[in-house]
């Protein structure tokens, strides 16, 4: 599996610019550089890098953060009937802080996305941004002097969920492939081993994925009855 | 059922209320501008705009009401006829609750000489929707507190609703976002209370400044507050808004008459089709359709709907501000069943965008009946259950109790509406007093409060959802048969059985779909009572395949605009439990 790797960069330049972080793609699994090395170390590295994941991915906290009217989709997504503490993220965080992953699940206003940049600098690493809906992932119908045509214009996104809005149920599947993408990630696993570097999978497109599939459907149901 | 209304409203003259301003300013004063608005509409002198407002304000049976209040770009509109030359018109729409009636002044500008005598202190909320002028317009208003923008970032050059502002964000250079730009813009959103001639001691002690929001769980949105405390007591207040400013005045621009119905969607965005009601009566007013009585029907049925999961996401959202945290996920629950029924009838969830112009956009499927009477048999008992576990709690009486209550001649005077006008007592409900697209043919009742605080509020609501599941369930009993559709030429998309017939419609519907209907040139205007107060859509038509200009007027600006003055002595807490009473979305405020 292709990997992604985002170095940690110590001095920033005033003029650089949002997502900070050089990424180098790296065609390998950093981890079998590793087996090569030593197969004892390298089994090892792999039991504990997916030990940890599995730990990360099944306690995902979000922060509590909406712009707009996927917003309240999200928020029926945490509630009774579609109940995502079925998969660990129902600790919602009132602080940038304590959270793990953020949904921009919104619009991203000109006017909003300093706070938005500034918010996400306060969550500690490791973190995640899930960008919920058409107007998020690239400004959707939206395409007016006030609105950021995409949140990927300054932050790293690494799920892009679409809809206008999204079903709640669109959005739990976000969360799973986050989750998903989780399970494959490469981070360090202490300050004196190996590299500092995050290598991210690469994860395959669900177009791709879904593609054979949805073309096999030729007949749609009539909306003329329930 | 496709009998035009007439195209030209009655002349304003014989009116008594023109006649009292002719009488008191003189004949010259006036201009009368014949509109499809409903109101009379009049041109008046800058120089006099203050006395004649100052006239309305102060009459028996006043007008208690600025209602709303901001410009047009005239410079590249083509149809004047018998209009004053004018580059820039600002329009003054007051309201009296006590005649039922409205009255528009225009005021015409030109480009070189943009200012305006400022009449904040005759309508205190004109402060908001001068600014709003001033940051959108670049017309100045002399006399003003504090004039700055309002919805754009304080460091935006330009005033977008000129016609001479690019719409598309396309059309300027992407978007960048760099380490020092994002210092420059956090700098700039810092608040300095100097500005807004706030003290920052008093006898010796320094004030709290407390910056809440944009993101706070209890600010509904992106929307921030910033108080001035001394301990927990709020001296001060000053709301920040502009953090949801989508530009759906200038979307309104570029949009064909019927492919803005989904941007209306998105402006309430717990209102659903709520949203397309006062567009869709605007535009067919413009173009003279009158609807089917089933189109009618389906119409108040889906919009009565949507007030439902509104008021009970209300519901849920004001009870945890409260600190109770389990009746969302109650009130959650029954919002999943009235969207089973949305998306069996239009297919969407949120935003359906599912009236046309002329009707809507197909009939109610087979077996609409069954689902609509199911949910009409849950809510009931459920309503109850609200109201036995949390509007009868100890804990929430004695958190909203009289608190951040305020009386109906403040509640005019700020410009509030809807629900939260009804909590004081006053009987204003636009269903029952102009009833329009079928109300009339409902029966039910306006529940009113007598305190105008937080907990009538929030009891008012579960109230008006009974009164629309009374709604709903006489349009399930006495649904009428026919067409959903009006057979007039203007209605969009037409037919679609009459496309394959011959060539000429066959080129009309194309027509129609690709480039949209062409509107006569005219203005008009629909109000109607929305889930959180009275929204309306203010259109001008040039003759196009769009809208000139698009004023929509919505009710959580007012209420927002409202908050220092009903919390000034309050406490923090208080304020949180008044900014769930409000119910506002922030499209809702900034558009």
């Amino acid at each position: 599996m292709p990997y992604t790797l985002t170095r940690a960069e110590e001095a920033v330049s005033a003029d650089a610019r949002y997502p900070l972080g050089r990424s180098q793609r790296v065609e390998d699994d950093p981890l079998r550089q590793q087996v090569h090395r030593s197969v004892f170390t390298g089994k090892l590295e792999e039991v504990l890098n997916s030990a940890v994941n599995w730990g990360r991915k099944n306690s995902l906290w979000p922060y509590n953060f909406g712009l707009s009217c996927c917003y309240v989709e999200m928020t029926t997504a945490f509630t009774a009937p579609h109940d995502i503490a079925r998969f660990g993220a129902e600790v919602i965080r009132a602080s940038p802080r304590q959270a793990d992953f953020m949904v921009i699940a919104g619009t991203c206003f000109i006017k909003m996305a300093p706070v938005i940049q500034q918010l996400y600098d306060q969550m500690l690493e490791p973190k995640w941004v899930i960008s919920m809906g058409s107007c998020a992932n690239s400004g959707g119908m939206y395409d007016i002097y006030s609105v950021v045509q995409g949140v990927d214009k300054f932050l790293p996104v690494d799920v892009y969920v679409p809809g206008c809005p999204p079903r709640p149920e669109a959005f739990l599947q976000g969360l799973q492939l986050l989750q998903d993408s989780i399970q494959e990630e490469r981070r360090p696993l202490s300050w004196v081993v190996g590299d500092q570097g995050v290598y991210r999978a690469e994860m395959p497109s669900q177009r791709e994925r879904h593609r054979d599939r949805r073309i096999q459907a030729t007949e749609l149901r009539s909306p003329d009855r329930l | 059922m496709s009998d035009a209304i007439p195209t030209t409203a009655p002349s304003a003259s014989d009116d008594p209320l023109v006649g009292a301003l002719r009488q008191r300013f003189g004949d010259h004063a006036l201009v009368e501008q014949p509109t499809l608005t409903g109101l009379p509409v009049l041109w008046v002198a800058r120089e006099s705009l203050v006395d004649m407002l100052r006239f309305l304000r102060d009459m028996p049976e006043p007008f208690e009401m600025l209602y709303d209040l901001s410009a047009i770009d005239e410079r590249l509109r083509t149809h004047r006829r018998d209009l004053p030359a004018a580059d820039f018109t600002v329009f003054y729409h007051v309201l009296s609750v006590s005649r039922n009636r409205d009255l528009m002044l225009k005021v015409a500008l030109q480009e070189d000489d943009l200012a305006l005598p400022s009449v904040v202190s005759l309508y205190p909320n004109a402060n908001w929707y001068e600014r709003e002028v001033w940051d959108m317009f670049g017309i100045d208003f002399v006399g003003h507190p504090h004039l700055t923008r309002i919805l754009m970032p304080p460091t935006w050059q330009g005033h977008p609703l000129r016609k001479d502002h690019g719409a598309r964000a396309t059309e300027f250079d992407p978007f960048t976002l760099t380490v020092e730009g994002q210092d420059v813009e956090q700098r700039a959103l810092q608040f300095k209370p100097e500005e807004w001639g706030m003290r920052r001691e008093r006898a010796g002690a320094e004030f709290m400044f407390l910056n809440l929001g944009p993101n706070h769980p209890s600010a509904h949105g992106a929307f921030r507050l910033v108080l001035q405390l001394d301990g927990e007591e709020i001296i001060d207040c000053v709301p920040d808004i502009g953090y949801h400013h989508r530009g759906a005045e200038k979307m309104g621009e570029r949009q064909s008459w019927h492919s803005y119905i989904p941007y209306t969607d998105r402006v309430d965005y717990t209102g659903g089709v709520m949203n397309n009601f006062p567009y869709i009566l605007a535009v067919e007013k413009l173009a003279g359709i009158e609807v089917t009585e089933r189109a009618k029907t389906i119409r108040v049925m889906l919009a009565e709907l949507f007030r439902i999961t509104s008021h009970l996401l209300f519901l849920g959202t004001y009870l945890q501000d409260l600190g109770a945290m389990t009746p969302v996920f109650f009130t959650f629950t029954d919002r999943q069943k009235a969207y089973e029924v949305i998306e069996g009838i239009t297919g969407f969830r949120m935003h359906p965008a599912w009236y046309r112009i002329g009707g809507t956009a197909m009939d109610l499927p087979k077996g609409w009946e069954r689902v609509v009477q199911g949910f009409l048999d849950w809510m009931p008992r459920r309503l109850r259950e609200y109201e036995r576990a949390m509007m009868d709690n100890a804990i929430v009486l004695e958190r909203t109790r009289h608190i951040a209550a305020f009386n109906t001649d403040e509640a005019l005077r700020w410009g509030v509406t809807g629900p939260n006008l009804r909590a004081t007592g006053c009987n204003f409900d636009l269903r029952k007093q102009r009833p329009y697209g079928g109300y009339e043919n409902f029966d039910f009742e306006v529940p009113l409060g007598r305190h105008g605080d937080v907990f009538d509020r929030g009891q008012l609501r579960i109230e008006e959802m009974r009164q629309s599941l009374k709604i709903i369930q006489q349009c399930v009993d006495h649904m009428p048969a026919g067409d959903y559709k009006a057979d007039h030429p203007l209605t969009t998309p037409p037919p679609r059985e009459r496309m394959l017939q011959h060539i000429e419609t066959l080129i009309t519907h194309f027509l129609q779909v690709s480039w949209g209907p062409v509107l006569e040139p005219g203005e008009s205007l629909a109000m109607i009572e929305a889930t959180k107060g009275i929204n309306s859509y203010y259109l001008t038509s040039d003759g196009n395949t769009m809208s000139y200009r698009t004023r929509i007027r919505t009710p959580s600006f007012p209420h927002l605009q409202q908050i220092p003055a009903v919390m000034r002595g309050g406490f923090v807490p208080d304020l949180i439990a008044h900014l769930g009473s409000i119910d506002f979305v922030m499209a809702d405020v900034d558009r």
